[in-house]
Parts: C-alpha cells; sequence; structure tokens
C-alpha cells in the first residue's frame, strides 16, 4: 500500500488504558499518524498513550467526546502535510482496512467526507435493540434523510482539509454526531458512505454508549441557540 | 378559557425567543425586564388579592391564587431554560480553554524511530 503519511488519525480516550496501546499499535502498522486525545482519563491512559508511538494531546479535565473530537482535529489540521483526517474509536471496535478503503475513495472519488455506515446488506452482528434505535434515529432527522444517510453515529469518518479546517463541534458531548451532519447539510459538503465493520466486542459493549444517552443526544440538539459561537 | 390560550401561547413565544436571540444584550434587558414585571405581579397579588381575583375571573380562573400560581410555573420554565442555556454556553467556553491548554502542552512521541513517526521533516 502506498504511503499514508498524509493521513491523521483522531482519537478521542477516555479511561481506555486496557485496550489503547494495542489499538494504536495495530493502527501505526499502516498509518504512521496518530493523535489520541485523553479526555481526562482517570486510569493512566495517558502512560499507555506515550508508549505506543501516538501524539499525545491531553484535556486537563474531562469535557465530552464531541470536545475530544475537535481537539484532536486542531491538532492534526496544524500538522505539517496533513491532507485527510480519520476519526477513530479507542475501543479497538472499528478496522484498519475499512479507513484504507475510506481513504481511497477519499483520494479518487470527488467527495469531502466519507462516513462508516453499519446499515448495508447483513446488519445482524448489531444488536437488537441499538439497530432500531439508530434506525429512528435517522427518521426523526431531516438532514440525515435529505442526504441519504442511514447511519448517524458511526465514530468512523474520514474527511479532507476543507472538511477538516470548517469543522468546529460546539457540543461537546455525544451530540456532536448529529452536529456533524448537520454541518455536512449546511456547508454542502459532498459525502458519501462506506460500508464498516463494527467489531461488538465484550469490552466495546460494556464501554458504548448507553441507549439513555439518546435522550441526552435529542435533548441537546433540540434545545441549540443561534447565539454566537 | 381565555388563560389556556394565554398561557399556551406565552410559553411558546418565550421559548422561540429564547432560542433565537439568546445571548445578546437585547434578550438579557427583556429577560430583567420580564423578571421586573413579575415582581411587580408579585406585589401587587400581595397588597391588592382582590385586584387579582377580578383579574382571574376575566381570564377564566377560578381564584386569583391559581392565577399567580401559573404565572409561577411558566416563569419557573423560563427560568430553567436561561439556565441551561447559559450553562451550556459556559460549558464551550470552558471547552475552548481547555483546549487551548491541551494544545499547548502537546506531546509528540519520542522521536527514537525517526523514520516511523510520521510528520514530514
Amino acid at each position: 500500500m502506498g504511503d499514508q503519511r498524509d493521513v491523521w488519525l483522531v482519537v478521542p480516550v477516555y479511561n481506555e488504558a486496557p485496550v489503547i496501546a494495542e489499538v494504536v499499535s495495530e493502527v501505526r502498522k499502516t498509518f504512521p499518524n496518530v493523535v489520541c486525545v485523553d479526555d481526562g482519563s482517570r486510569d493512566r491512559s495517558d502512560d499507555q498513550i506515550r508508549n505506543s508511538g501516538a501524539h499525545l494531546v491531553r484535556h486537563p479535565v474531562n469535557l465530552g467526546q464531541g470536545a475530544a473530537l475537535q481537539t484532536g482535529i486542531e491538532y492534526a489540521r496544524a500538522q505539517p502535510g496533513a491532507q485527510y483526517f480519520v476519526t477513530f474509536d479507542a475501543d479497538g471496535q472499528h478496522q484498519v482496512q475499512d479507513v484504507e478503503r475510506m481513504i481511497q475513495r477519499l483520494r479518487n472519488e470527488p467527495v469531502d467526507i466519507v462516513l462508516g455506515t453499519r446499515f448495508h446488506e447483513t446488519t445482524e452482528n448489531i444488536p437488537f435493540i441499538k439497530r432500531f434505535v439508530l434506525k429512528t434515529v435517522v427518521m426523526l432527522s431531516p438532514a440525515l434523510r435529505k442526504l441519504k444517510l442511514t447511519d448517524a453515529h458511526n465514530g468512523l469518518r474520514v474527511f479532507n482539509r476543507t472538511v477538516a479546517e470548517n469543522m468546529n463541534i460546539t457540543l461537546n458531548g455525544m451530540g456532536h454526531a448529529s452536529q456533524i451532519v448537520e454541518m455536512i447539510a449546511r456547508e454542502d459538503w459532498r459525502v458519501a458512505e462506506e460500508p464498516v465493520t463494527i467489531l461488538y466486542t465484550e469490552y466495546s459493549m460494556a464501554k458504548g454508549q448507553s441507549l439513555i444517552n439518546g435522550v441526552n443526544i435529542l435533548f441537546d440538539s433540540l434545545l441549540r441557540t443561534n447565539a454566537r459561537r | 378559557m381565555l388563560i389556556q390560550y394565554i398561557l399556551i401561547l406565552a410559553t411558546v413565544l418565550l421559548v422561540i425567543f429564547f432560542l433565537r436571540h439568546h445571548g445578546t444584550t437585547r434578550a438579557g434587558a427583556m429577560v430583567k425586564l420580564g423578571f421586573a414585571l413579575f415582581l411587580v405581579f408579585g406585589v401587587v397579588a400581595v397588597i391588592a388579592p382582590d385586584q387579582v381575583s377580578h383579574l382571574a375571573s376575566l381570564v377564566g380562573v377560578g381564584r386569583g391564587t391559581d392565577l399567580v400560581l401559573y404565572f409561577l410555573v411558566v416563569a419557573f420554565g423560563f427560568a430553567t431554560i436561561n439556565t441551561y442555556l447559559r450553562f451550556k454556553e459556559l460549558e464551550l467556553r470552558y471547552a475552548r480553554l481547555a483546549r487551548a491548554v491541551a494544545l499547548r502542552s502537546a506531546e509528540s512521541p519520542e522521536p527514537s524511530d525517526p523514520e516511523n513517526d510520521g510528520t514530514l521533516h
């Protein structure tokens, strides 16, 4: 495979010490540039990151995943030679091969951002309730319907400099996924979806965001103001 | 009853106003004026309960106390939304502050294997 030095992976990390080093070293076999944003972890995730060969940016306090992504993107876009950006989950549920395919599409096709989707052909590996909730989110969101997207809350995204420069996530918590979709709709970024595999390991299931969190996401998205950001 | 329309309309208008203009100087002034009006209403209710009862029967509420209660509920709702939005805004500023600190103290990996650290020197 070709040179991937113009690709930067942004990995938000919150209390992932047991797995983060392994995830990073696996990823770095293909993509040398990884920035881990330690979102104020209390389990010494930062030490694991230091030894893994990734860049480390540390929030002094816990801010939430949206804030961590924004920090990582700001760090990555300031690095010389950075052209492509990937948001990648720290718990090892994403596959490096999927990222490679998405980067390939970004390099060869006229798109600005490629989103991972779990809803292509077989969806058997997704737990039933999760599938139901994710489908409902899609049905309720006008931006998602307009863009014909099938999966709003997939953590795997690949995008180019244009998108990275204009990325401005203001929802610190889990509402950022819908906010990114709204940004895509508003800024007219050319978007594509790529089927990806999510490994629902026991570890990621235990860590994964609970469905109750959907209520928080909905609330944050509804009560957003037009105040200057 | 008239009061139902008044309360629902007031609630809807206030929510829209809040979400559109929150954070502006004008909105801040309106909130203070609304609060002052509410206080005046409270004082009047204490001094002249009969007048409030009269007003209540005009809009179709049984007693003056009920009218005061209804307005209190609306006012409380708004105080809550206002606080929520204020907190959100503070949270965002706080996040930006923390981000600036984090980016300043970012750590690059050990340059022990320079061919692998990725950046284009």
